[in-house]
């Protein structure tokens, strides 16, 4: 691969520049997780702490229980996602490569879930999962969070999906195999490098939630993180301290298991093109 | 062939569960925010039915403003595609032909998107702090005292201040998409396009973005919906203010039902939101396939 | 008509509240309601041997002042009543306000959950969602007066029972003030003038939060009944016939406009949340903050010296109509039980039981005024807040803040107002204005 001489490190000088302004909110949170109040709102915004209060971190686990907040918090994510990939692919499929009539308006209604903010839908939605007895439970999020990730889903799949060329089909085709044979087979196998992108923007809609999150779950065990999170903010006065840590606690793990995933993420697209 | 890709049987397990699960938590919810939305009501008591007077309110009433936050989104929506767009294209496009340390580089500029909007939103007030914000003790520092400003909190300010977080949190996200995008274009058509005495700059305007398309179709897609729908941040910065100079039809619609009460009221603006967003996916659908052929 | 007697029974309150006063005085003799509750609790906890459980909401959060407050009054509460256990969720402030609603209006609501008094749980209440507390009251009587519930009390039936019964006023930075040379302001000029010389010094005068405008309407709220007196900005604010757009009302609005523009706020309020602006405040960065009795709690903890702090009512803007011991708060937060609980009797009755330990408790730690009269030892309680106690029980009324008063779409429209009024989109007159337009609607 060529690279250019000259502008050679000018380019890395600036993309290192970029690279440190996107770490900045890492740093900063770890910074003020460790201050007290004052530190974070006047004295010391980004400098180091002048006095490490690891106690913030105490305070966060014990008080404020993230340990179980952060496993609920993965359960319903990672149902999510499972739940999310299986039925996009799935359908996708249908819809891209199937014939019949009406695909093309069921393609735009599945894309009027793009369309919908998701506060507009939780009087909604909260009253269908009550009149299902669902409320209160790891489902009253999962199948909400799919249901909204189903649409980006659909589309990532369908992009991924046409890079599929339509010959393995035929071949499959004509070696006798069944619908349910090209698609296991097949198409699957293909689609590896959506799953992973798939995954990550997922994950990102349902980690972070917050008013669902909220509104459907009052009992505390099932509760997830960013409510969590939330609930360390007194009606009067914050301590950011604990929250920073909070928030540490939550991020880290996700940028970890981010940064192992990308180097998958990047192999299975790369083998993903080298089939192709 | 044909045969087996009309199997109905097939059609119907492979589409059954989307279908289910999109109509219960998406349409039918769309279809009780369009009938909330012909009423008064405030969500628990009962709703009296006022047919289109909300529709009406909506586009002339001065106090609710929506015109001027459909304006923003609008405003924030092209912002996206021009600025942060390109900006994303620009780094996957050099990440994508090969720099040193480029998975390091891929992984570093998505954090801010894993980033929870909590952070984000109270790290840019720290920045924007009048008093002892990064950016004005940076133009104090270098001399330029006049143009420090209560960034948040000036209403001409406002709107541009939330914007900046906004675009520079999903960089990452749609560099993502196109980063991936180009790794799947095949090294043989980079290859023979260089053989060929094509040089980089060509090369990317050439093979590499038309390669690109349906990539940049679904990024288009999501930077517009995505501002259309903007909520998080904006909430956490502003809440809409200064008296609205920071509002889109997100945060009025969340203040409408569940700070007025008026539930009928906020429907209104949701199938306001979601019929613009709609409309906008057709649109720019239909932009890139004519592209295509 | 409903809007009408609501009003009307506040406005008598209001006078009632002369001699009712809040928290009372320090009286150590048991009342019998005391051996009466006894009887009722025997009685019930006799019939019900079976373990029961209670579910209970509210925003006190761990880091919340009243947590320690809510946890001792049901550590109490079920000590007293070995076969009842308490279940306490917790939730953040602001999304409580969406949850209880969407609870609310989805019918998933606990036995007993907290909520606010006055305009914001009127619709609970006519949709018939919460329990009518009458039958129960009658051992509290004694204890926590009925004037002290009126913002709770709906067609002359009490619903809930208040926590505390907090008041605003203008905490200022003793140190500040004494380096300064500066008096205690007692009218607005005094203030204007207080505010000058701190300006002169290059110290900003108040610290205060726009963007979160719930701050600023604590201080304009108390300006306009210095300004127009209680019963005259209670009327106008309920809708009984009383027109905002009046001069004693544009007096308070252009009062805060010339402190404004004079430059006493903290600059970029409008763009601060609460907690930015009052570690200012903390910091010793500005001289003064206007907000509701619970900083009494958070100037224990937050400075570095709690000492440098004290308290005093908002000045009076116009001596004909109000006096310096006329104040806005009131018991706003409050404790209710569903209409659709499982035990009403059990539930009522814990409503008033637990109400008044958290009323105890957080007056304890110097948290919250009580709402409950005070009949045990209170001689640990920190020196501040036993001065806003005592401007409390000197009262001589209580107007309870606007945007809780107010039905939900009024007070939403109230405080956009009061920004736009801030940033100087619109003029006193203005505002006045828009205020009685929105009013009369």
């Amino acid at each position: 691969m060529k690279k250019f001489k000259p502008g050679n490190k000018i380019v890395m000088g600036l993309l290192i520049l970029w690279g440190l302004i996107q770490i900045f909110p890492i740093y900063w949170m770890l910074s003020f997780s460790l201050k007290s109040n004052a530190e974070i709102f006047g004295e010391n915004v980004i400098g180091l702490p002048k006095e490490w209060l690891w106690e913030n971190y105490q305070s966060a686990l014990t008080v404020g229980n993230m340990g179980l907040y952060f496993m609920n918090s993965v359960i319903v994510t990672g149902g999510t996602i499972l739940l999310t990939a299986i039925i996009a692919i799935m359908a996708t499929y249908a819809l891209k490569r199937m014939i019949w009539r009406g695909r093309g308006t069921a393609n735009s209604i599945f894309m009027l879930g793009l369309t919908v903010p998701i506060h507009a839908a939780i009087l909604p939605v909260f009253v269908i999962l009550r009149n299902l007895k669902m409320t209160n439970s790891y489902q009253a999020l999962i199948l909400p969070y799919t249901a909204f990730a189903l649409a980006m889903a659909i589309l990532i799949c369908g992009s991924f999906m046409e890079n599929i060329p339509r010959e393995l089909e035929e071949a499959a085709c004509i070696d006798g195999s069944s619908i349910y044979g090209i698609f296991f087979k097949i198409i699957l196998p293909l689609m590896k490098p959506a799953l992973s992108t798939i995954s990550i923007f997922t994950f990102l809609q349902a980690w972070n939630e917050l008013m669902f999150a909220v509104i459907f779950i009052s009992d505390s065990k099932y509760r997830t993180l960013s409510v969590g999170i939330q609930t360390l903010t007194g009606s009067y006065t914050t301590k950011w301290g604990p929250i920073g840590a909070a928030l540490v606690i939550a991020t880290f793990p996700t940028i970890v298991l981010y940064c192992f995933m990308s180097r998958k993420i990047q192999e299975s697209m790369v083998a993903g093109a080298i089939k192709g | 062939m044909e045969k087996v890709m009309k199997n109905k049987m097939a059609i119907a397990v492979f589409l059954i569960p989307a279908v289910v699960l999109f109509t219960g938590i998406i349409i039918i919810p769309i279809l009780m925010s369009g009938y909330y939305s012909l009423l008064k009501w405030d969500g628990v008591t009962e709703g009296t039915f006022i047919g289109l007077q909300n529709y009406i309110e909506l586009f002339t009433s001065k106090s609710a403003g929506f015109t001027k936050t459909l304006g923003n989104a609008v405003l924030l929506a092209v912002l996206s595609v021009c600025i942060q767009l390109p900006i994303s294209l620009l780094l996957a496009l050099v990440l994508g032909k090969g720099v040193k340390f480029e998975k390091a580089f891929v992984a570093v500029f998505f954090i801010p998107v894993i980033i929870a909007t909590v952070v984000i939103g109270q790290l840019w007030m720290k920045i924007y702090n009048p008093e002892y914000g990064l950016i004005n003790v940076f133009l104090r520092a270098v001399g330029l005292e006049d143009w420090t400003r209560a960034w948040l909190g000036d209403q001409k300010t406002a709107l541009f201040a939330v914007f900046v977080p906004i675009l520079w949190q999903y960089v990452g996200y749609h560099m993502l998409l196109m980063y991936a995008g180009i790794k799947s274009i095949s090294p043989e058509l980079r290859e023979a396009a260089k053989i060929d005495g094509a040089k980089e700059f060509q090369i990317a305007r050439y093979v590499t973005i038309p390669m690109l398309k349906p990539v940049l179709k679904v990024s288009t897609i999501f930077a517009v919906t995505g501002s259309l729908k903007a909520f998080d941040l904006i909430y956490v910065l502003t809440n809409g203010g200064p008296a609205h100079a920071s509002e889109v039809p997100a945060t009025l619609m969340v203040s409408m039902i569940f700070g007025r009460n008026r539930y009928g009221f906020g429907s209104t603006i949701a199938i306001c939101i979601i019929f613009l967003c709609f409309f906008f996916s057709m649109l720019i659908g239909r932009i890139f396939k004519t592209e295509v052929e | 008509m409903k809007k009408k007697l609501v009003a009307l029974i506040l406005s008598m309150a209001m006078v009632a509240s002369l001699t009712a006063g809040c928290g009372g005085s320090g009286s150590t003799t048991e009342s019998s309601a005391d051996t009466a509750k006894e009887e009722v609790t025997q009685a019930e906890s006799g019939s019900d041997t079976e373990q029961i459980t209670l579910t209970l909401w509210s925003i006190a959060t761990e880091s919340d002042a009243f947590a320690s407050a809510y946890a001792q009054a049901i550590a109490d509460y079920e000590a007293e009543h070995p076969n009842v256990k308490i279940v306490h969720e917790t939730f953040e402030n602001e999304s409580y306000k969406t949850k209880i609603k969407s609870a609310i209006a989805a019918n998933e609501l606990p036995d007993i959950f907290f909520t606010w008094g006055g305009g914001f749980s009127q619709p609970f209440v006519n949709a018939g969602k919460i329990l009518p507390l009458e039958d129960y009251y009658g051992n509290y009587e004694d204890l926590v007066s009925r004037a002290t519930l009126a913002n709770i009390t709906y067609d002359d039936t009490i619903y809930g029972c208040g926590l505390a019964c907090p008041i605003n006023g203008i905490f200022y930075n003793k140190k500040i003030f004494d380096e300064q040379g500066l008096e205690i302001p007692k009218t607005g000029e005094e203030l204007k003038e207080v505010c000058r010389k701190l300006i002169d010094a290059g110290i900003t005068p108040f610290g205060i939060s726009v963007k979160d405008s719930w701050v600023l309407a604590q201080l304009h709220d108390a300006l306009t009944v210095k300004s127009a007196g209680p019963e005259k900005t209670a009327a106008a604010v309920t809708k009984q016939g009383q027109s905002y757009n009046d001069p004693d009302f544009v007096a308070s609005a252009q009062f805060i406009k010339d402190l404004e523009e004079m430059g006493a706020f903290l600059d970029g309020a409008a763009g601060l949340s609460n907690d930015e602006a009052s570690q200012q405040f903390y910091g010793g960065n500005v001289a003064m903050y206007s907000t509701g009795s619970w900083m009494a709690g958070s100037l224990q903890t937050d400075p570095e010296n709690p000492e440098d702090f004290d308290y005093m009512p908002v000045p009076v803007l116009n001596s004909a109509n109000a006096a310096l011991t006329d104040f806005t708060g009131g018991p706003s937060d409050t404790l209710v039980a569903s209409a659709s609980t499982q035990y009403p009797d059990i539930a009522g009755e814990a409503v008033f039981e637990l109400a008044k330990g958290i009323s105890k408790y957080a007056y304890l730690s110097g948290a919250a005024i009580p709402s409950f009269k005070v009949d045990y030892d209170d001689s640990e309680v920190n020196s501040l807040t036993r001065k806003l106690v005592e401007n409390a029980n000197n009262a001589t009324s209580f107007t309870l803040w606007f945007d809780t008063l107010m039905e939900a779409e009024d007070a939403g429209e109230y405080l956009a107002l009061l920004q736009e009024l801030y940033v100087g989109n619109l003029t006193p007159e203005e505002f006045a204005r828009a205020m009685d337009e929105q009013l009369s609607k």
